[in-house]
């Protein structure tokens, strides 16, 4: 009886060890994903890792290259003209839908309106507030006609990918949508998987590899160790800055970096005592030690911080004021302040982020030099949101800013007086007027670029923020995927993987 | 016991009265607001006043309830905020990826949990004794999550056909292949999924087990008719497991009771790390997205399934010592 038992569970352990091994599937590409889309409808979605999965699937008119410059998409061309009142798109032709029907200028139309209905549960509708009336000319050209001019409203446009009148209003849209974009959704399974199929009709060609498939892994260490498994075949975004030396030296794969959108920086509540003055502003803006902070906390992902706009940019402005970390210098500051030597207590709030948490902690350390004491509160984020966007109840928190893809989202909602995310209550009449005249000027002109260029020092100078450091997007992927480049903004990641070639 | 099974099942009405209010006012009183979350660092004033109205959150909080309570009690647990998913149909389509990883987690820590016990026992202060109880101890001290990446890093990555994450078929559904078509390939599949998180889970639990029961025998193995058994001549194998054993699993039996409920909503951490879609995830994401309806219909299922199992715990004493009775 016994020997019996043995040689069943050495059948079945041999069996186990002798399973056939998972064969190497070209046909198929495998993108490990740090988080699932809450749905696959672009006008309600906000997250990243949806825009992750319905550019592929769904179509903008336009669409941001991982040189941050607009790309054709659905439109061939678009202009702006009636002293930028009026924006007009050229639709492609010969574009489809993936259940036959025809892409025309109707589906454009009812994408925006549908998103500026006051009823609609759309996520970013002030985004396209400025849309007034959208005049169809014919079946493949379309005319925006604006409130005011906002030269910048074509980036917030390239986020929007069109959605068809003919079946947008489906109730299980979200869940299963139609798109134009070269796949379609075949299965998804929640938290596990969205497994994606070629449109051989695509107009932009049948994709090189028929298959994609989505998994979500939301712990990063478990999704670095399947990743070099060779388990997914690419991924970006949550790479551990102390995993980065030892993959770069790696030879079995590739490690891609480029300057993301996003930054870090430090908060200051201006309302607050003494933070009013703007010398202690400056003082606590010496006190970064944003070089050791790149360095040490991050591994040397990111750069140190200059000003708000990123430095892919070409609105950037070097040439600002520059806080290097002295503390001699941040107390003599707080000595012109008359502050020197006083009781100053702070309350810093960040959320719980291992990176944000660190570098609070280094502040507070550094303040201490300076004479300056600071507590450090660590918040879930829900509650650290409703914090700095719903109270005023705050001297200092530590934040990020993404997708900061034009100098007018860099600036204007956090710098203007009324500013939606002017949690600063920064205020500064020259600044707002630049900030205005910003959207009324071209922007591949000259001129917009001085507008901002001043806006930049103006904003460096009143010190809000202490900027930290400019992000860094990195992106993982095997050699015998082809095709793939790191994107600076995560969720335009995945907008060309028809043109992926896989030979594994 | 028929009696005492409906006398329980009906106090299990406040309960969940009771239970839902409690969870109603916790998550809408603590900070955060899903609404600002669903809309992220980007929304205005203005986005976020609409979607508020849409959403219902303008009206006052015992309305708020009494619609919810309303619908509930109709089995309509309405909508996830941030998914526009029936809170249901997200809950179904998880609670079998869970239920099975508590099953072999359990399956697993009692297998070999309850004999390292009773070898611990019957061999007190032997080697033997000895290796089990520093085993039990480290597997008490090794969080399971932590487990679970050492043995993905230095199993998994090693051996080729253990993946690193996800979930296979069942392996529920793998056993009736096995004997509808003699296909040992499903049962495979579903087996080389859960073996590491089940083993990560399932540690804890066996060293725990272990610890109980070789304590329990211990104290058992002292008592009186113990004594007398083996004054009446009965062999040694009947005296432990007929007469020692069978007593000393109660208190092991309540403790895997509740660690299955546990399991059941606090793998969440182990699941994380193994990207297992299950309940657990589920509802600690819908926390931390202030998302609703998932906090309230998750954290009642698993109060209900809570319930459930300390009630079959019970019934289960009564099998275990047929002194026990419930009129």
């Amino acid at each position: 009886m016994r020997q019996k038992v043995l040689v069943v569970l050495l059948t079945l352990a041999l069996v186990l060890v002798l399973a056939p091994l998972g064969l190497a599937d070209n046909d198929t590409l495998i993108i490990g994903s740090g988080a699932e889309a809450p749905g696959l409808d672009p006008r309600v979605e906000v997250d990243i890792p949806a825009f992750e999965r319905i550019n592929l699937i769904l179509e903008p008119l336009i669409v941001f290259n991982t040189q941050m410059e607009l790309e054709a998409r659905l439109a061939v061309d678009w202009e702006l003209t009636n002293d930028n009142y009026t924006i007009t798109f050229w639709l492609r032709e010969g574009v489809t839908w993936h259940d036959g029907e025809p892409f025309t200028a109707e589906d454009v139309k009812y994408t925006f309106e549908w998103v500026l209905d006051p009823d609609s549960d759309a996520a970013n509708a002030s985004l396209y507030a400025d849309i007034e009336e959208i005049e169809i000319e014919d079946d493949h050209t379309v005319h925006f006609h604006l409130s005011s001019p906002n030269v910048f409203l074509l980036n917030n446009m390239a986020r929007m990918n069109i959605t068809p009148a003919h079946a947008g209003n489906r109730e299980d849209f979200r869940q299963n949508p139609v798109g134009t974009g070269p796949y379609m959704l075949d299965n998804w399974v929640r938290d596990d998987r969205m497994e994606l199929v070629a449109f051989n009709d695509y107009w932009g060609g049948e994709p090189n590899i028929p298959n994609v498939v989505f998994r979500t892994i939301p712990e990063n260490p478990t999704r670095l160790l399947a990743f070099e498994a060779g388990e997914i075949d690419v991924y970006q975004g949550g790479v551990v800055p102390r995993e980065i030396e030892r993959l770069e030296a790696d030879p079995n794969l590739i490690v891609q970096r480029t300057p993301s959108t996003g930054y870090a920086y430090l908060g200051m509540n201006t309302l607050s005592e003494p933070l009013n003055d703007v010398r202690v502003r400056h003082a606590l803006s010496h006190a970064i030690n944003r070089e050791g902070i790149v360095q040490r906390v991050l591994n040397g992902i990111g750069t140190t911080g200059v000003g708000p706009v990123p430095a892919a940019l070409p609105w950037y402005n070097d040439d600002v004021p520059r806080y290097d970390y002295d503390i001699e210098r941040a107390r003599e500051l707080l000595d012109e302040a008359g502050l020197l030597g006083q009781d100053i207590t702070l309350d810093l709030y960040t959320n719980e982020n291992l990176e944000r948490i660190r570098i609070a902690e280094i502040l507070q350390f550094e303040a201490a030099r300076v004479g300056i004491d600071i507590n450090v509160h660590i918040e879930e984020w829900g509650a650290f949101l409703d914090r700095i966007l719903g109270s005023e109840d705050y001297d200092l928190y530590i934040l990020g800013w993404s997708g900061q893809l034009d100098p007018d989202r860099a600036m204007y909602r956090q710098f203007h007086t009324e500013g939606s995310f002017n949690d600063t209550y920064i205020s500064d009449p020259r600044l707002d007027e630049l900030l205005e005249k910003g959207l009324t000027v071209p922007p591949d002109s000259q001129e917009s670029i001085e507008i901002y260029r001043e806006a930049q020092e103006i904003v460096v100078e009143l010190a809000p923020y202490g900027f930290i450091n400019f992000q860094e997007e990195v992106g993982l992927v095997h050699p015998y995927i082809e095709g793939y480049e790191v994107h600076p903004y995560p969720a335009n990641s995945w907008q060309n993987a028809h043109l992926f070639t896989k030979n594994k | 016991m028929f009696k005492f099974t409906v006398r329980r099942m009906l106090q299990l009405v406040p309960v969940i009265v009771g239970i839902s209010i409690l969870v109603f006012l916790l998550v809408h009183l603590a900070p955060g607001d899903p609404i600002r979350l669903l809309l992220g660092e980007e929304a205005t004033p203005e986005d976020y006043e609409r979607l508020q109205r849409i959403y219902g959150f303008d009206r006052p909080l015992y309305v708020q309830y009494f619609s919810w309570a309303g619908n509930a009690i109709r089995g309509d647990f309405g909508v996830s905020i941030r998914q526009g998913v029936p809170v249901t149909a997200l809950i179904y389509s998880r609670l079998p990826a869970t239920m099975e990883l508590a099953f072999f987690s359990v399956l697993f820590a009692v297998t070999f949990g309850v004999p390292l016990g009773v070898l611990a026992a019957i061999k007190r202060g032997s080697p033997i004794d000895l290796s089990s109880m520093v085993l039990a101890l480290l597997g008490v001290s090794m969080p399971g999550f932590w487990l679970g990446l050492v043995l993905l890093t230095y199993v998994a990555l090693n051996v080729g056909w253990l993946p690193m994450f996800g979930r296979g078929g069942s392996v529920f559904y793998g056993i009736g292949q096995l004997f509808t078509t003699f296909s040992t390939e499903a049962l495979f599949d579903g087996f080389r999924y859960i073996l590491l998180p089940a083993l990560s889970i399932g540690t804890a639990m066996m060293a725990i087990i272990t610890r109980l029961t070789r304590s329990s025998l211990l104290e058992i193995m002292g008592k009186d008719y113990i004594r007398t058994a083996r004054a009446k001549g009965l062999g040694e194998r009947v005296v432990v497991f007929k007469h020692g054993l069978r007593n000393a699993l109660l208190p092991v039996v309540t403790i895997v009771g509740i660690q299955f409920g546990v399991m059941l909503g606090g793998a969440v951490i182990t699941e994380t790390v193994f990207a297992w879609p299950g309940v657990g995830r589920l509802i600690v994401n819908a926390i931390s997205q202030r998302d609703f309806p998932i906090i309230q219909a998750g954290v009642l299922m698993l109060a209900v399934i809570f319930t459930l199992v300390n009630l079959i715990v019970d019934l289960s004493y009564a099998l275990l010592n047929p002194r026990i009775r419930y009129d």
